[in-house]
This record gives structure tokens, C-alpha cells and sequence, in this order.
């Protein structure tokens, strides 16, 4: 009993720790840097190269989501951080908080307040906040400070006149200052958003992160979940731990099932998160990460929300969309509720079936199934018509109306025949 | 180990010493030699006014002597005219302190007479009549009374801890107790009631705890007496910050009474000092060396001054004769030279230098003395005569590393001075000579400017301790274009200078300056124009990668190639810039400038901005060399406005230094343009407005172009318009009553061809050996075909030396075998180019998912099927599950593969509708086709997507 209850505890202990490093992307990305054509010390040299010699740059890191753009440059940052303590500020912006050129002006001059103990005015006009970041772009370029700009969300920056980008990389161009411009994208095509005069000034540097390749994710779920053998954990739980892992990496069946994980899904950061989900489901009672785990993380990341949908409909409701199918069979692009409703009077007409009930609980059913989202308006126009006028499309396809027909458990036979004729 | 010196770009001057004389300009006064220099008249700084009788008695025993009336001119020149005015001496007419100006072209319209010769003026304004300095003494004497009779004044001793502090043998003053210092005095400042007595046998100033109400009076002559008796004793130092104390107490009072007069230039005691001049200032008033100031240096080895050639030592900066060295030298080697007894020191070796012979003490230099804190340097901001004639500067300190708070740090050059941001008013009797501080460009360059040579490069913040670089002065002329130019408002400038006004705004700044604190503090990012609180930002310590780093050629390289580097030249477009030049001049010198109007269009980064300001500043040149009028110049940005409307404000902040809403500034612009009001009265000056990015000012009604471009037709408005933008046919876009205002003279400058991108490039490049000729050529090539723009040919070529830089610093500390020739190379070049120009998306197709891949082959051949771009997401997963059950995939379901298609959106591989669209989601591909089937041909687990591509 105390035995197991230690091991319970031993267990837990690891399950924390695999956690912790999950969430960290510190110990993610670490492993990655040491190459020279990782993005990590392509970037970390960049910029320290703008700091070193006082120069001004900007670059765009581009890459699917998920794909560590922005946990590099933290780590980057962190480093530099380190490395020159006194020598840079950092400006975070997101393009989903400050698109709008004025309020993203204001927030760089309250940062740059922060950072130099200065004195923030709210009221300050856009005019003010312009000139003094200009202004403190100089200073700083004076006292050796570098100033890193991080733009997250960067395409958010790139729509209107784009009148902060501009000053700011203008003022690269022409004040004495040094500063990096570090604009994070998911969107490839964001230099081409920007404005001529703006991609002019633009100096189009452009590191690219990628998902890592096939033998790169194995090795990196490896480092990722093996327990450290120098650590608290007891050397022979740990090492039982690997040896298992080490066993379950091997196992065709593991592998096929990353594989089915990978194929939908490239990213690091995706990745990390399946760990995270297949750890969590760690039997603490075993102490060990079994297949089984793996198996359930992904059955419960690929659920399919429209047959789970369907299966939540009510008879009256399946018969609704059958009718909508039929309808579209005989080639009828716009229904709305009352042509349905003459469907399924036909239907009712010819098969007697037993489930007929009046209009106003059919619009019930109708509205339902709207707010389901199983079928929606064609068009945005009409919003003051009532609903049942409105022309309406199912957002199912047949074979998924069938697949969840037939999964459904007290499906009325003749609706199965409906669907097929 | 002994610090090395470390350099970057600047070598320490190499210098043959020679006599320090020919700093010294050459003495205008031959027959008089005034006492200030004589070494046993102690330094003043606090007591001048004691000493004045002292002086003016010498004057008047000289005057009796001889008494030419050009030795009284010169005596005036030299500022020792109290005298005369306390006696009311009948020589002097009343109109009088006669003032050497020897500036060459000024013109001075008002003044009676020009004086012989080379310019001596005499000024026109009169600030002391000896009747009211009568007076004025009497004011003072009976002040004094009044406050013996009061006699309540705590009068406390002077600190004994500050009067020590500058004593001995070069103490430090810490800036700690500068600072005390100063915070004493600001509470001088502010409290008006504060005063205190002071005199030189019991020099009484408030105590630095508790502020007594203490008097503070001119000495009277009794005290005088005793005074002279007791000269020989007074054995005190002086602070800097208790100097500038006791001087603002003095200054305080005087504002009361005259005016102050204030010079550009003072001939003083055979020297001429100029605004802007660096000094040597004395630092005690005992200073027992300073009687003896070497002319030259000494020679470290025979102890002789001789006349032969003298070397210095870069590390020690002891200098020696060539003859005397072992073994001796013919000539001074190029490049740095350590003596014999350093290099023998390096080495670890004990070598001591040879004693001098018995009985002869070593003089040391003024430089030394300097740079072992014994002397102070300052930097003379303002000059001018007070009341009494005695002549003042206010002075800017300078420091050496060792008194700063960081100390001396291990990069400090040997010669290096520091700016400081505190001022002083000190006496023009205690400076001692001039002393020549550079900047790292010009001291790389002075190689035999003799001993006194400093380099400053960075300002020291005495409040907050931190260093910044001086900003050169090419920034800071941007931004007094407004103002006009000295040479035609000098005769302003003088006497504005001694409105009282004036006098508190500078008081105010300096507050704003010493304060650390104020009442109310201000916020950095609303004040108009002024920030408030930015002398923070600095550097505890200069970072040692600044200056111990030598640059490599590619550093030097990417260096020069940067956007902000302003080049030398500016190649390729002397046709434009000659137009605008003539344009600009026409303009000017035309008198009515009617409708002078100028359209320059072309392509981003072409050079128009850039060759419009490049043609102002030789015109700003040929201003300052007095050729052309002097005109107002605004420079205008449309992108950087908040709105098109604020360009009025924006525009008159410019001309006038108000800031007022936009409905007053046109209002006021209005009716300085076309009523020809005029606001003050510098205004008839023409006035150059540059706007750049004007597109950006088109508003729906289109009324602030129009008002911008109506005024210069107007009479009497003398304003020019300079607009730039991209797009060529902007008049012909805008209503007819503007293009026909705007679109009569226009520029166009047309995209760089390969040979003027090569050429831009390569005269960025000279001396630097960093890069093929054909890289320059290729990337040149490749910009002009695409764009013709310059900053992107600098770019990438700037992005080409960082890769190489990269790759070769890489392979150094991977393998130990560096790179044949750190030059760039085509790859590079190819490297950039491919960076920047190719887009990503085929990579990223190449690495995407096997679901991606697949949902893609899906888009390209339903495209191939229909011909139709888009698509719907229903259509498409038909075709995605035909595919999967041909090629035996399995299909992964409606909603993952809905998942897919947004993820691939969101990289904008394709275009998409929002998601929840689901089967209608209408899709698109964002590439061609034929991108996605290069990507994907010849993807490895995929082998079967060729078929469809």
C-alpha cells in the first residue's frame, strides 16, 4: 500500500515534470540552436549585430502557426538580454491590439516611458508620441542603446496608410539611431501588403520557420519525454521510464499513429500540445507512458463536431435535412422553410409515416438546426425577413448525413430509403 | 598588465610636440600686460569682486605711466575698465567698453563707426554710465549697513568639508558631492530672500542643512584692505559646484542692476577666446605650479625642452626627443609608437624613467596637470562683460574618466575627456590657455597640433551618471534651418542677449537641467517639441564592444552601406539636382516668388528627398558664406501627419515656434501669405516648403492642397513649394484649379539603370575591399530590372556582406581554418537576392503536411477539371476523397480536412472564407498553379501526386 502510494507519488513527480518542460518553450527551442542554419543563430546574429555595430535593421519572420517564431525570438531576446544587460529595450506590439496607428504610437512611447523611467502622458497627441519616439530613437542611438521593435501579428500593421510603419522604418533610414524591426507573420505574402514606399524602405530580410522534419520530430519527442537521469527522480524509476519510452518509440504501431497525428498536423507547436494532451492521460498508477495514452490524445483531438452535431438531432430534425438533401438531389439550389416543408408533406403524402407534426414545431426544429450551424443562410441580405423565408443550404455533405443516419440509434428505416432514392 | 590603448577608428595622434604657442593666437596688446596671468595673482572665481580695486589700482598706476590713448582702447578691450568707471575718469567718454570684433564680414548697419582696419567695432549700446555705477555703489554700500544692522542673518561658515574638498593634491571631486553642491545652490536660486555675505577672509555661505537667511553683499572696502593684507595666506580651493554657487549668487544680484553685454569673440589678455573655444581653467587659487607653465614639454630622458623633435609615447604620453631615444629616430614613425620604458614595462620588466637631475623638479604640462585633476577644461558657451567690465564666460566643464562615477574604464583613451552637462560662470581671468578637444574624427586626423589635444566623445550626465555620444553637428543644423542664420541676425542676437528675458529662460533651462526633481514633473511624451526627462537615457558604463572592436572590412562595409549613412556624394543625379537648384535659387533671389511651384515625382527610392535636401544644404552653404539671402526652410512629411489639416500647424510651429490648433494656424498662415500681415518681424525672409509624400494630403475636398498651392501665387507671400511623390500623374488626378497650380514645373526622377546602381554601390564602397566587382554588378542588375531602387540595391548588398560576415565568423569557430578572402562573393550576392525577392510559400509547401499536400493537389486539379479558380470547400472534398480511395490514402473526415483547408489559408497558400462556412466556403489558390506543382512534384511520401499535377 505505502509502496504503491510512493510510486503514485514518484509517478506524479514525473508527470510534473514532463509538464513543465511542455510548457516551456525554452526547453523546446533549446535544443534547436546549435546549428548555424537554425533560424535561432541566424536571428541572434543579426541582431547582435546591430547591436555591436550600431546599425539599423528589420526582418520578417514568417512561418505557419505554430511553428516557434515568436518562442525563438524570446529566446533570442532573453539571451541578448543577458548578453548586453543595459543595451536593449524591447518594444512589444500586437497587431490585434494596436492596428490602429495612433493607439500603436502610444503604446510604443508608454513603453518607452517604462523602460527609461519617464514620465507617460495619456493625452499626448499622435504628433507627440511620433516625434518623441524619434526623439528617443536618437538618444538612444547616442547612448549605445539598441531599440527592438517586436511586431507580433505583423499583417495587421500592413492595412491603411500604414503611417506607423513608415515613421518607423523612415526614421531608420535617416536617424542615427539603432533599432531592429522584427515583424512575426503567419501570412507568407505580408511584404506584399506593404505599400511601395513602405517595402521600399523595407529591408526585406526573411527567416523562414518550418515545420522539422520527419527523423527531427522523432528525436525531438525523445528529448522531450525521456526523464532526466541526474535529476530527484530515483535513478532506476527514470531509467525504467526511458526504457520503456525508448520501447514504445520503436513500436510500428506508435509510429504509424504519429504519423496520422503528423499528416494533418506539422507543427511544433501542435506537436507539443498532443504530447501534452497524451501525457496528461498517464496512468500515475503504472508510472509509465503506455501506447493506450497516445491513442486516446488523438481519438479526442480528431472529433468531427458535425456528426456529433447530427447525433444530437431529434427525428423531426433528421427528416428536416433529408428533405433539404432531396431537394438538393432533384437539383433545387435555394430552399427556404416552406419548400422544405412541402417536401416533407410530399414525403409524409407518399410514405405515411408516422412522424408528422405541424408547422410551427417543424419551424422549431428549423431554427435549430440554424443555431447547430447543420444548415445556414445562403446570403447575408435579408436580415428583416423572418426566417422562414430566407433561402437556407445544409452545410453537410450527403455522405455525412448518411454516416450519421446510420449512427444514429433510433433512425426511423425510411429515412435511410429517402436518403437513397 | 598595463591597459592598452584601445582603438577603433581613431589612432591616438602621432605628434611631434611643438610649442603650444601656436595655439596662443598672437597678442593684440603689446604694450600692456595686465596682472590675470601673472603667477602670484591668485584665481578669483569666488572673489573677484574683491580684487577688483586691486586690479584697477594696478590699471590706474599703468595709465599713469602711460597713457595712450590706444593703451586705454586696448585696456578696454582686455576688460579692465571698472577701474576708470569707479573714478569717473575724464578719458573715458561714457559710450564705452570698447570691444575688439574680429570677424571679418559683418556688417553691422546701425554702428557709428567701423573701426580701423580689421573690423574693430565699437559696440553701439552703452550699459554702464558712470553716474549710475555711482550710484550703484552707493545701493550697495547701503545695503550693507542695512544688513549689519539687521545683523540677525544666521551667518554660518563656509563647510569646512567643502572648502577642503578641492584641496590638496588633486582630489577627486566626486560628483556626489558636486551634486550636494549644486542642490545647494538651486535652493540659492530659488529662494529669493537667500542671502548671503561673502568675503574672502570669512567666506560665509548657508549651511547645507539648514538654508539661513544669510546676506550676501559686496565687500566693502574696509574688507578690502584687510583682504589685500591677508592675500598671501589664503590658501583655499574651490570647488566647481561652490564656483558656480558664489557666482550665481553674484550674478543674481547684478541682474538687478545693467545689463549684461555679450560677445561672440573677446580678446582677453592677448588671447582670443570665441564662443565654442575650449580652455584650460585653474582650479585652485593657490595652485603653486601654475606659475610655472611650461611652454613645452619636457623631454622624458635629458629633461630638456629644447628645440628637437619630440615623439610621444602612446601609452604613457611622456614625450621625448628623437635624438635622445636609443636607439634615436630620424623621423617620427607612421602609426602608433610606444616608448622603450612602456614596452619594457609590458614585457613585466621593472623599468623606471631617469630621475631628473638633482635640484630641477619636473614641470609638468598643462596636460598633464589636466589629466591628473589639478586644472579644469571647460568649453565657453556664452561670453560677456558685466557691469563693472569684468569679463565672464559661461563655461561647460569638461571631466576626465577618473572623476566620473564609473571611474576610469578599461577602453578609456589616454587623451580622453568627457562633456559634461554642467555649467558655470567663471571669470575669464582664471582661464590659463586654450586646449583643443576633438571629436574622433578630427583627432584622428590632428597628427602636430602640440600638447594640448583632448578627444571628447561622449557626454557625461552629472545627475544621473550616464554617458551618451555627442551627436554630430551635422544632426543638429536640421533643425535650426528655421532660425534663420547667425551672420544676418547677429546684430539681434547681441543685444537680445542682454534682455533680461533671456536671461531667465536660460536659468529656467539650466533648472530643468540641474534638477533632478522638479515640483511637478512632466511628462517625456506631451510636451510640444520638448521632451521632458530625455537626458536620461544614457549608458552607466560605454559598452567596450564600442570601442574596443576593430572593425573588419566587411563590418566597414555593411557600415557604409547602411540606409542612414549619409554618402559623400551623391552620384548619379547632378542633372535633378542642378534643376532643383536653380529652381530654388530663382526662387530666392526673385523678389516677388510668385507661384513658385515644384512637382518631383518618381519611383520609392530614387533619391528625391534626398537630392532636394542635399541641394539645400549647399544652398544653406552658400547662405552661410553670405551669397544668397537667408531663407526659412520647412520640411514637411504628408505620411507623418495625424491629418492632412495639421500640416497648417505643422508649418507655422515651423515658422514661428507656436503651436496652435490647425483652424488658427491657417487662419494665421492666411493671413501672413496672402494678406501679407506679418506675424514678427523675421518673416520677410522667402520661405521653402518641402512636402514630402504630398499624396497623402489629398483630402475629399481637396482644400489643403488647394490652400498650400494658392498661396505662393499670392503677392508678397515669397513662399516656394517643393512637393514630392510617387505616382507621376498626381496633378492630373486632382481638381483642375490645383493641377493647374501645382503641375507647371515638374521633376521627374526616373528609376536607377544597372550602371548607376553600381555606381551608387561602389562609390559607397571606396577604400573597402569587401566585395567582387561582379557582385556589385549582379545585384545591380537584378534591382534595376526589377525596380531601380537604390536603397534596395544598398540593401541587398548590406544583406550579402552580413551573410558572408555570418558564414565566416561561423566557420572560424566551427573549423579553425578561416576563409581564403573574407570578400562577398556572387553567392552571397544570389544568397540576398534569393531572400528577398523569392517569396517562401514553395518552401513551406515543400515542408507542409501530408493532408496539405494533398488538399493542394486537390485545389490544382479541380482548377485543371473546371478552369475555374475558385472552387467550393464541397466540390473539393469530393475530389480529396476521389484521390484518397484511388491511391488508397484513407480519408480523413469532412471537418479535419476543413481544418486543413484554414490552416493552409492562414498562410494565405490559399485564399478562404471563414471557416464556418463549412461545405460553401469558396476557396481559392493565392500562387499559380504551377508553383504548387513545382513544390509538390517530387514530394517523397507523396509520389503519387505527379500524376495530377
Amino acid at each position: 500500500m505505502g509502496r504503491e502510494k510512493e510510486k503514485e507519488k514518484l509517478s506524479e513527480k514525473a508527470l510534473n515534470l514532463l509538464r513543465s518542460r511542455l510548457s516551456d518553450p525554452n526547453f523546446i527551442f533549446r535544443p534547436l540552436p546549435d546549428s548555424p542554419d537554425s533560424n535561432y543563430s541566424k536571428l541572434k546574429f543579426i541582431i547582435s549585430t546591430s547591436v555591436t555595430e550600431a546599425c539599423n535593421n528589420s526582418i520578417l519572420l514568417l512561418g505557419p502557426r505554430g511553428s516557434g517564431k515568436v518562442a525563438v525570438l524570446e529566446l533570442v531576446l532573453s539571451d541578448l538580454l543577458q548578453q548586453y544587460p543595459e543595451a536593449i529595450s524591447v518594444i512589444r506590439l500586437n497587431g490585434l491590439l494596436h492596428s490602429d496607428d495612433n493607439c500603436a504610437l502610444k503604446e510604443i512611447a508608454r513603453q518607452l516611458c517604462m523602460e527609461h523611467q519617464l514620465l507617460f502622458s495619456k493625452v499626448a497627441s499622435f504628433d507627440d508620441n511620433s516625434q518623441f519616439m524619434i526623439a528617443m530613437l536618437r538618444e538612444c542611438g547616442l547612448a549605445h542603446k539598441t531599440i527592438i521593435f517586436v511586431l507580433d501579428e505583423f499583417d495587421f500593421f500592413a492595412q491603411g496608410k500604414q503611417r506607423l510603419l513608415y515613421s518607423l522604418l523612415d526614421a531608420m533610414q535617416s536617424v542615427n539611431s539603432q533599432a531592429v524591426v522584427i515583424g512575426v507573420s503567419c501570412r507568407l505574402d505580408v511584404d506584399q501588403l506593404l505599400e511601395k514606399r513602405v517595402r521600399s524602405r523595407f529591408s526585406h530580410r526573411k527567416l523562414l520557420f518550418l515545420s522539422p522534419s520527419k527523423e527531427d520530430t522523432e528525436r525531438f519527442i525523445e528529448h522531450i519525454l525521456s526523464l532526466p537521469m541526474d535529476s530527484s527522480l530515483p535513478h532506476n524509476y527514470a531509467a525504467e521510464f526511458n526504457g520503456r519510452l525508448k520501447k514504445l518509440l520503436s513500436d510500428e504501431r506508435f509510429k504509424e499513429l504519429i504519423d496520422t497525428y503528423l499528416s494533418f498536423n506539422f507543427t511544433i507547436g501542435h506537436l507539443v500540445r498532443f504530447l501534452f494532451q497524451a501525457v496528461s492521460y498517464m496512468d500515475l498508477s503504472a508510472g509509465f507512458l503506455s501506447l493506450g495514452n497516445f491513442k486516446t490524445a488523438l481519438s479526442s483531438n480528431q472529433r468531427q463536431p458535425k456528426l456529433e452535431c447530427i447525433r444530437d438531432c431529434s427525428v423531426l430534425e433528421l427528416y428536416m435535412m433529408v428533405c433539404m438533401k432531396r431537394l438538393e438531389v432533384k437539383e433545387q439550389a435555394s430552399y427556404n422553410f416552406y419548400s422544405v416543408m412541402t417536401e416533407y408533406k410530399s414525403i409524409h403524402d407518399s410514405f405515411q409515416t408516422s412522424d408528422y407534426y405541424a408547422a410551427n414545431v417543424c419551424l422549431r426544429a428549423f431554427e435549430h438546426l440554424l443555431q447547430c450551424q447543420l444548415i445556414s443562410f445562403i446570403d447575408n441580405k435579408g436580415h428583416n425577413q423572418s426566417v422562414e423565408f430566407r433561402p437556407v443550404k445544409l452545410l453537410i455533405s450527403s455522405a455525412e448525413l448518411h454516416q450519421g443516419l446510420k449512427s444514429y440509434q433510433q433512425c426511423p428505416a425510411i429515412l435511410l430509403k429517402l436518403m437513397d432514392r | 598588465m598595463p591597459t592598452e590603448t584601445p582603438r577603433k577608428q581613431f589612432q591616438s595622434p602621432k605628434k611631434p610636440k611643438q610649442s603650444p604657442n601656436n595655439v596662443k593666437s598672437q597678442s593684440s596688446t603689446p604694450s600692456i600686460h595686465l596682472s590675470p596671468q601673472t603667477p602670484q595673482l591668485p584665481l578669483r572665481r569666488s572673489s573677484r569682486r574683491s580684487l577688483q580695486p586691486f586690479t584697477s589700482k594696478t590699471v590706474d598706476e599703468m595709465l599713469d605711466l602711460s597713457t595712450p590713448r590706444k593703451a586705454l582702447e586696448d585696456l578696454d578691450g582686455i576688460g579692465k575698465c571698472s577701474g576708470n568707471n569707479r573714478k569717473g575718469s575724464s578719458v573715458r567718454t561714457p559710450r564705452a567698453p570698447k570691444c575688439k570684433f574680429n570677424e571679418e564680414d559683418r556688417e553691422i548697419p546701425e554702428m557709428g563707426k567701423v573701426g580701423e582696419g580689421n573690423g574693430v567695432v565699437e559696440d553701439a549700446f552703452c550699459p554702464v554710465s558712470p553716474e549710475a555705477l555711482e550710484s550703484k555703489k552707493t545701493k550697495k554700500g547701503l545695503s550693507e549697513e542695512g544688513s549689519v544692522k539687521m545683523g540677525k542673518s544666521p551667518k554660518c561658515k563656509l563647510n569646512e568639508d567643502l572648502g577642503k574638498l578641492g584641496e590638496g593634491n588633486g582630489d577627486v571631486v566626486l560628483p556626489e558631492k558636486r551634486k550636494k553642491g549644486l542642490r545647494n545652490e538651486e535652493s540659492v536660486k530659488t529662494r529669493k530672500s537667500l542671502r548671503c555675505k561673502l568675503s574672502e577672509e570669512e567666506r560665509e555661505i548657508p549651511d547645507l542643512g539648514k538654508l539661513g537667511e544669510a546676506t550676501f553683499f559686496p565687500v566693502s572696502p574696509q574688507a578690502l584692505e584687510s583682504k589685500k593684507r591677508k592675500k598671501g595666506e589664503e590658501k583655499r580651493a574651490v570647488t566647481r559646484a561652490m564656483a558656480t554657487r558664489s557666482l550665481k549668487k553674484v550674478n543674481k544680484e547684478e541682474k538687478k542692476g545693467r545689463k549684461r553685454v555679450y560677445y561672440k569673440k573677446v580678446v582677453y589678455d592677448g588671447g582670443e577666446f570665441e564662443v565654442g573655444d575650449d580652455v584650460y581653467v585653474k582650479r585652485r587659487e593657490d595652485a603653486s605650479s601654475d606659475d610655472e607653465v611650461p611652454e613645452m614639454e619636457e623631454c622624458r630622458v635629458c629633461f630638456k625642452v629644447g628645440r628637437g623633435v619630440m615623439i610621444e609615447c602612446d601609452d604613457c604620453l611622456g614625450g621625448f626627443h628623437l635624438k635622445c631615444l636609443t636607439p634615436p629616430l630620424k623621423e617620427v614613425p607612421d602609426g602608433d609608437w610606444v616608448c622603450g620604458f612602456c614596452q619594457a614595462r609590458k614585457l613585466g620588466k621593472d623599468v623606471e624613467f631617469p630621475k631628473p637631475p638633482e635640484g630641477k623638479k619636473r614641470v609638468r604640462t598643462l596636460r598633464e596637470k589636466l589629466l591628473a585633476s589639478d586644472l579644469w577644461a571647460a568649453r565657453i558657451e556664452s561670453l560677456w562683460k558685466e557691469v563693472d567690465g569684468s569679463y565672464w564666460f559661461r563655461g561647460r566643464w569638461y571631466i576626465i574618466p577618473e572623476e566620473t562615477a564609473s571611474g576610469r574604464q578599461p577602453h578609456n583613451l589616454k587623451r580622453e575627456l568627457y562633456r559634461t552637462n554642467d555649467f558655470a560662470d567663471i571669470e575669464m581671468e582664471s582661464i590659463i590657455r586654450h586646449c583643443n578637444v576633438m571629436s574622433p574624427k578630427e583627432y584622428a586626423k590632428a597628427n602636430d597640433q602640440g600638447d594640448d589635444v583632448f578627444l571628447c566623445e561622449y557626454e557625461y550626465d552629472i545627475q544621473w551618471h550616464s554617458f551618451k555620444r555627442l551627436a554630430e553637428i551635422d544632426n543638429d543644423e536640421d533643425g535650426e534651418c528655421a532660425n534663420g542664420d547667425e551672420d544676418w541676425n547677429s546684430c539681434k542676437e547681441d543685444d537680445s542677449g542682454t534682455d533680461e528675458d533671456m536671461e531667465y529662460e536660460e536659468e529656467n533651462e539650466r533648472n530643468v537641467h540641474a534638477r533632478p526633481s522638479t515640483t511637478h514633473q512632466l511628462a517625456a511624451n506631451s510636451r510640444k517639441g520638448r521632451f521632458f526627462g530625455i537626458q536620461k537615457v544614457g549608458t552607466k558604463m560605454i559598452p567596450e564592444h564600442v570601442r574596443c572592436h576593430k572593425q573588419t572590412e566587411l563590418e566597414r562595409a555593411k557600415a557604409t552601406l547602411l540606409l542612414a549613412t549619409l554618402p559623400k556624394s551623391l552620384p548619379c543625379r547632378n542633372k535633378e539636382m542642378e534643376e532643383i537648384t536653380t529652381f530654388v535659387k530663382g526662387a530666392i533671389c526673385d523678389d516677388q516668388c510668385l507661384g513658385r511651384c515644384l512637382y518631383i515625382h518618381g519611383v520609392p527610392g530614387t533619391g528625391k528627398t534626398m537630392s532636394v535636401l542635399a541641394v539645400m544644404r549647399n544652398i544653406k552653404s552658400e547662405v552661410d558664406a553670405g551669397s544668397i539671402r537667408p531663407y526659412c526652410f520647412v520640411e514637411v512629411n504628408g505620411l507623418k501627419l495625424a491629418a492632412p489639416e495639421n500640416i497648417y500647424t505643422v508649418i507655422y510651429e515651423a515658422l514661428t515656434g507656436h503651436r496652435v490648433s490647425w483652424k488658427k494656424a491657417l487662419q494665421l498662415l492666411n493671413e501672413r501669405f496672402s494678406d501679407g500681415k506679418k506675424i514678427s518681424k523675421g518673416d520677410d525672409r522667402p520661405c521653402i516648403l518641402l512636402i514630402d509624400e504630398l499624396d497623402l494630403l489629398v483630402t475629399r475636398n481637396q482644400s489643403v492642397l488647394y490652400n498650400i498651392l494658392d498661396w505662393p501665387t499670392k503677392p508678397h507671400s515669397k513662399l516656394i513649394v517643393i512637393g514630392i511623390a510617387n505616382t507621376m500623374d498626381l496633378p492630373e488626378k486632382l481638381l483642375p484649379r490645383i493641377s493647374s497650380r501645382m503641375g507647371i514645373q515638374r521633376l521627374c526622377f526616373g528609376p536607377y539603370n544597372y550602371q548607376q546602381l553600381q555606381e551608387i554601390i561602389s562609390s559607397r564602397l571606396k577604400g573597402i575591399d569587401a566585395f567582387e566587382k561582379q557582385a556589385v554588378e549582379f545585384a545591380s542588375r537584378k534591382v534595376a530590372a526589377i525596380s531601380g531602387d537604390a536603397r534596395r540595391a544598398l540593401e541587398i548588398c548590406r544583406r550579402a556582406a552580413e551573410i558572408a560576415d555570418y558564414n565566416m565568423k561561423n566557420q572560424i569557430s566551427s573549423v579553425n581554418s578561416s576563409r581564403v578572402k573574407d570578400v562577398v562573393t556572387m553567392a552571397d550576392v544570389d544568397a540576398a537576392i534569393q531572400e528577398m525577392f523569392q517569396a517562401p510559400h514553395v518552401q513551406v509547401m515543400k515542408s507542409c503536411s501530408k493532408l496539405s499536400k494533398i488538399f493542394l493537389t486537390a485545389m490544382v486539379y479541380e482548377l485543371y477539371k473546371t478552369g475555374m479558380g475558385e472552387t467550393t470547400f464541397e466540390k473539393l472534398a469530393m475530389t480529396f476523397s476521389c484521390l484518397c480511395t484511388s491511391n488508397g490514402e484513407a480519408f480523413p473526415g469532412w471537418d479535419t480536412l476543413l481544418k486543413v483547408g484554414c490552416k493552409l489559408g492562414e498562410c494565405r497558400i490559399i485564399l478562404c472564407e471563414a471557416g464556418d462556412r463549412h461545405m460553401v466556403q469558396k476557396l481559392q489558390l493565392n500562387f499559380p498553379s504551377d508553383d504548387v506543382a513545382f513544390a509538390l512534384k517530387d514530394s517523397k511520401d507523396l509520389p503519387w501526386l505527379a500524376k495530377y499535377l
